[in-house]
Order: C-alpha cells, then structure tokens, then sequence
C-alpha cells in the first residue's frame, strides 16, 4: 500500500553471548501507515527498536530508511527518524526550551522558528521556558514529543510512548500520532504493551514473539464479520449450521459463527424450524487480546501485564 | 562540532555544581591568601631578617647542592642559574619579591592548580557517565551526528572548562593578593641564556600554570576515560582522585626499577625541569612530554573504542 516502503528491515538479527535476541527479521513500514508492534516481554521488541535507531549494532542484517542503510550511511539515514525510546529522558535541569534548542543543534538548518512552531503544536507556549524537572510525565510525554517532530521526520518510532499516561493524555497522544500520519504522510512504529490502547491505534500490526516475527496484520482484516449465538440444544445447533454451510466454533454457551449480515435471518430460520431454542444472536468481535494470546501461546501474557 | 560544542557548554553551565566549582574556587584561593596574611604576621612578630641575609643563605644552600656529583644536567643547569641570580641581587642591591606580596603569590599560582585538577576530573568523569545515567545517551546518539563526533565535543568542552578555570585561578591569586598583600617592594631576575636580565613575572607565573596544566590535561582525561568506559561517574571520579595522590608515591616505590621511567606519574610534573627537584633525575622535558602524549593517545583511544562500538542499553 501506498507505493514505496518508507523503513525496511532486513534479514535484521542481533546475537548476544551465544544467544540469538532477533532471528532475521524482516519488515516494511509504509508512509503514512501506523504500525503497532506487539510481543510478550523479552520477545525482542526493544532490542530491535534500539537496532532501528542506531543504539544497537545488528549481528547480521540491515535497517534501510529511505534507502540508506543505518549501518554505513548512519547521519543521513536517521535524520529521517524521529525517535521516543521510553519515557522521553530529557536534561531536567533545563528549561524544555533549551532541551528543544540543544536538540535542534544537532540536526542541520532548524530555525529557531521552527523551535517555536513545534512548541505551539504540541500545546506548550506557557510553560515551555521552565525546568523540565518541574513538568508533570504529561507535559515530559508532550515535549518528548516535540523533540521528536523538530526536524519534520518521515518516519517516527515510539518505544512504550503510553507508559505511564492517564486516559485523557494517552487519547490527546493517539489523536496527535494519527494526525501526523495521515497529515504529513509520516510513517509511524509503535512498540506497546497496551492492546487495546494498539488496537485503537494501529493501521497494521506485527507481532513478535522469540525474536521471530510470528504474524504481520491489518487491523480492519481482524474484524471480519462474525457473529455469536447462544442456543440450546448446542449441539443440534451445531450441527444445522454445519450442514448450511457456516464456519463455526463453540464459545462458552454459544457458538461463533463467521457469517455477513444478510445470512443471519436466513439461519434463525433453520434453526427455529429445527427446533433449536435461541436465546440470543449478537454481533462478535474477538478482541486484540484474544488473538493475540492465541498468536503466542498465552502462557506469556500474565508477565506482560505484571509490568 | 562548535554547535555540539555550543551544546555541552550549555549543559555544563546549566548545572548548578559547575557554578558551584568556580564559586568554590575562588572562595579557596581568597581563604589561603587571607590565613597566609594571618600565619605570617604572627609568626613572624619580633623577626628582623633583611633580604640580604635570605638571599645570601640560599646562595650558600645552593652552592653546596652544586657540589653534588650526582645532579643530572637539568638540576646543574637550575642551581647555577639560581646562584649566579643570587650573586647578582647581592652584588647590584637588587631586592627579591617578598614573600607576602601579589606578584609572589601570582609567581606561586601554578601550586593551586591541583584544585582545578580536581574540579575538571569531576567534570570530565561526569560528561559522559551523566547522559548513560539519566538516559539521556539514547536521546543523544539518535541523532544525525556520529558518535566520535560527540565524544569529541565532549572532550573539547572538558578541556576548555580547564582551562577556564586555570586563567580563573591565575586572575583571582592576583586579585587576592592585591588586597590582602599589595604591591610589594621587588624585581624579577632571570638567566636569558648568558647573564642575568630583569623579566616579567606575569610571564613567569603563566609559563608555570601552562606546565603544570600537563597535570590537569593528563589526569582529566583519565577521568574522562574512566568516565566513558564505566558510564559511572562516581568510581572515575574516586579512582582519578585516587591516583592523583597516590600516583606519586608510587614513583618512589619505583624508583630503583627502570620502568619508573614509563610510569605516568614521574612525568606529570613538568614543573619539576625549572624547579631543581626532580623526581627522578635522569629524565628529559622531551621524554616526559613523550610519555605524556603516549598515556594521551591511549587513553583517547581506549574512549573513542568502548563509547562508538559500545550497544546503548541503558
């Protein structure tokens, strides 16, 4: 989609000691996408963020944004990338403004206006000329923010950017993230443990788990259309959909049936006649949870929320 | 790299530990100005010494020293200087500066140095380490600048901070001496080569504070080593410290072994060629600049491998 793909990761591994942290990973990232990357705790998400920006050198493999590898044209291919690694650790014992300038320096032919715009977008005139050490995890949130967006970066890269806001600020977070993808065509990757603050997010998500990308999805295809229908006999229910036809599972008292709209009237029918109680018949989504549980097995998901 | 320089000078500055240094600096050199003005005028209540009787006990001293098979070439050359510029100011009537005096406290500047050796290895312990402790490292290194690039700027902004602070020690020595000694009686003699001749003690004091900034440069960018490679600014800082005070005694542990002569600390004193006390003899200002410039290039080198392979993880 949307022709030429902004980031591409290839083959990327990385080994530490005798262990092998990433396994040849390989992965697009289009403009104006926003991609949200989900795996257990020590699956390799930040190992392959940190390899993404330059902090780590892969073991084999290569990142290419915009074409220049981070590997041996490192200045012109991460000017293109703006980067929040965490919390945005900025120096607290100056004011965001001087932050904003000292970062500002270090990038070619950024006028101090610019400084001043990105200050406005973010919605940080009035405070902006006191210690950051005085600001809120909000206001740190915001100007982590701006620092990344100074220099008009075509791809930004988020490592657990939620952590730590309250609703109100991660919903002002996820409307600026989408704002800036569809407005300025900015490819975004966001690493999070909150599915359901990525689900919200996300045009596409990858998973990974082990170090291995283990599925890559568009949000829009895990809605499919499915519904769910508690009946009794189930097991005379389940066998008058199967015999029409229907692709179906049980669910608790009930059975998930993956069918349009159109098919449900139709069905009721059938089952009616066959003299199968019908106790209700409710759209169903499998939320991201869910699936994602299922894509890696469970067994991790408890440790992932204990963080 | 002045624009990354530009930004560690903002840093540095935005701290209120390095105000503090200066601040503290100064309060030092004022404060012993102020207890030699106390200690000498008590101490020497009731003391009637003429210049002459000084100068000529040292004439003596000196000679005597002279006679000593074993001084190496630098050491004749000093005493032979030193006595033919005291058989001078007895002959002539030419007075020595006095002891409680702004210009000899100036020509003494280069023995307070050590306290800007201490404030820079802080700094330059703490310029790297700094960034990996408050994270700020990754915020650093994702940026279109590469990493050798940053330690540089680093290193250059400790090395000015030094200097800064060295021209500082010089100026504020002066200003404590004028108001508490002022201008005292006195001329400055020195040897051109082939007699004695007046000289400016300004020059002097500066040509000593340059030599004994060797031990600054030397030791800071120890620190700055130990800084980068352990990212913990806290054991740099104790270990330089360490060092530096040890460092030296060491060199007469070593003294009887030939590799005394590579070790650091004999040569981090560049005074000791002008002052007739050498630590070890036989060593040359050209061999000690040497070893100096090889401890340099190694320390750099081992900074720039460790801080452009190393994988940020903090």
């Amino acid at each position: 989609m949307n022709g030429k793909p902004i980031v591409r990761l290839q083959n990327l591994s990385k080994t530490i000691g005798n262990k092998k942290i990433i396994k040849n990973l390989n992965l697009d990232l289009y403009p104006g996408q926003i991609t949200g990357f989900l795996g257990p705790n020590g699956a390799g998400k930040t190992t392959t963020i940190r390899m993404m920006v330059g902090l780590m050198q892969p073991t084999s493999g290569d990142v290419l944004i915009d074409g220049q590898s981070i590997k041996t044209n490192f200045e012109e291919s991460i000017q293109k990338v703006g980067v929040i690694v965490e919390n945005p650790e900025l120096y607290k014992y100056m004011s965001g403004y001087k932050n904003l300038l000292h970062f500002s320096r270090m990038h070619k032919g950024i006028p101090k206006q610019r400084i001043n715009e990105v200050v406005r977008q973010v919605g940080m005139e009035n405070r902006i000329h006191e210690k950051v050490g005085s600001y809120s995890l909000g206001m740190r949130q915001r100007l982590g923010l701006a620092q990344a967006l100074l220099h008009k970066p075509q791809f930004l890269i988020l490592d657990e950017p939620t952590n730590g806001l309250d609703p109100a600020g991660i919903r002002e977070f996820r409307q600026y993230l989408q704002k800036v993808a569809s407005e300025n065509g900015v490819a975004v990757f966001v690493s999070s443990h909150l599915l359901s603050e990525i689900e919200l997010l996300c045009d596409r998500i990858a998973v990974i788990q082990n170090g291995e990308l283990i599925d890559i999805k568009n949000v829009n295809e895990l809605h499919h259309s499915q519904y769910y229908i508690q009946a009794e006999p189930l097991e005379l229910a389940e066998e008058v959909l199967a015999g029409i036809g229907f692709s179906l599972a049980r669910q608790d008292k009930g059975l998930v049936i993956d069918t349009e709209e159109q098919h449900i009237p139709g069905a009721i029918q059938m089952l009616v006649s066959a003299g199968v109680k019908i106790y209700a018949v409710q759209p169903y989504r499998a939320t991201l949870e869910d699936q994602f549980l299922e894509m890696t097995g469970g067994g991790q998901i408890a440790q992932t929320h204990a963080k | 790299m002045l624009k990354l320089m530009q930004n560690e000078w903002m840093k540095l500055w935005s701290k209120k530990a390095s105000w503090m240094m200066v601040f503290l600096l100064v309060l030092i050199l004022f404060a012993s100005a102020a207890i030699t003005k106390y200690v000498n005028s008590t101490a020497n209540e009731g003391i009637e010494e003429s210049w002459q009787d000084v100068t000529a006990a040292q004439l003596e001293a000196n000679q005597a020293i002279l006679m000593n098979p074993n001084l190496s070439d630098t050491q004749k050359d000093y005493y032979t200087e030193q006595v033919a510029i005291a058989e001078y100011r007895l002959a002539n009537d030419v007075q020595p500066f006095e002891f409680t005096s702004m210009q000899q406290s100036v020509l003494n500047t280069h023995e307070m140095l050590s306290l800007v050796t201490l404030f820079t290895v802080i700094i330059a312990a703490g310029i790297t380490a700094s960034e990996f402790s408050q994270g700020t490292i990754k915020m650093l290194l994702t940026r279109p600048v590469k990493r050798w690039k940053v330690l540089t700027s680093k290193y250059l902004t400790t090395m000015v901070f030094a200097v800064l602070l060295s021209i500082i020690t010089l100026l504020a020595t002066a200003l404590a001496g004028l108001i508490f000694f002022g201008i005292g009686e006195g001329t400055y003699l020195e040897w051109n080569g082939s007699r004695v001749v007046e000289g400016s003690y300004w020059l002097e004091a500066v040509k000593f504070s340059i030599l004994s900034f060797a031990s600054v440069w030397i030791i800071g960018t120890f620190a700055f080593m130990l800084g980068t490679v352990f990212r913990s600014s806290s054991l740099a800082i104790g270990l330089s410290i360490f060092l530096m005070f040890t460092g030296i005694q060491a060199v007469f542990l070593l003294s009887n072994y030939e590799i005394v002569k590579y070790y650091l600390f004999t040569h981090t004193d560049l005074t000791q060629f002008y002052t007739g006390f050498m630590l070890i003899p036989d060593i040359t200002m050209a061999m000690s600049l040497t070893v100096l410039f090889v401890y340099f290039l190694l320390f750099l080198g081992i900074s720039y491998w460790t801080f452009s392979k190393r994988d940020v993880t903090a």
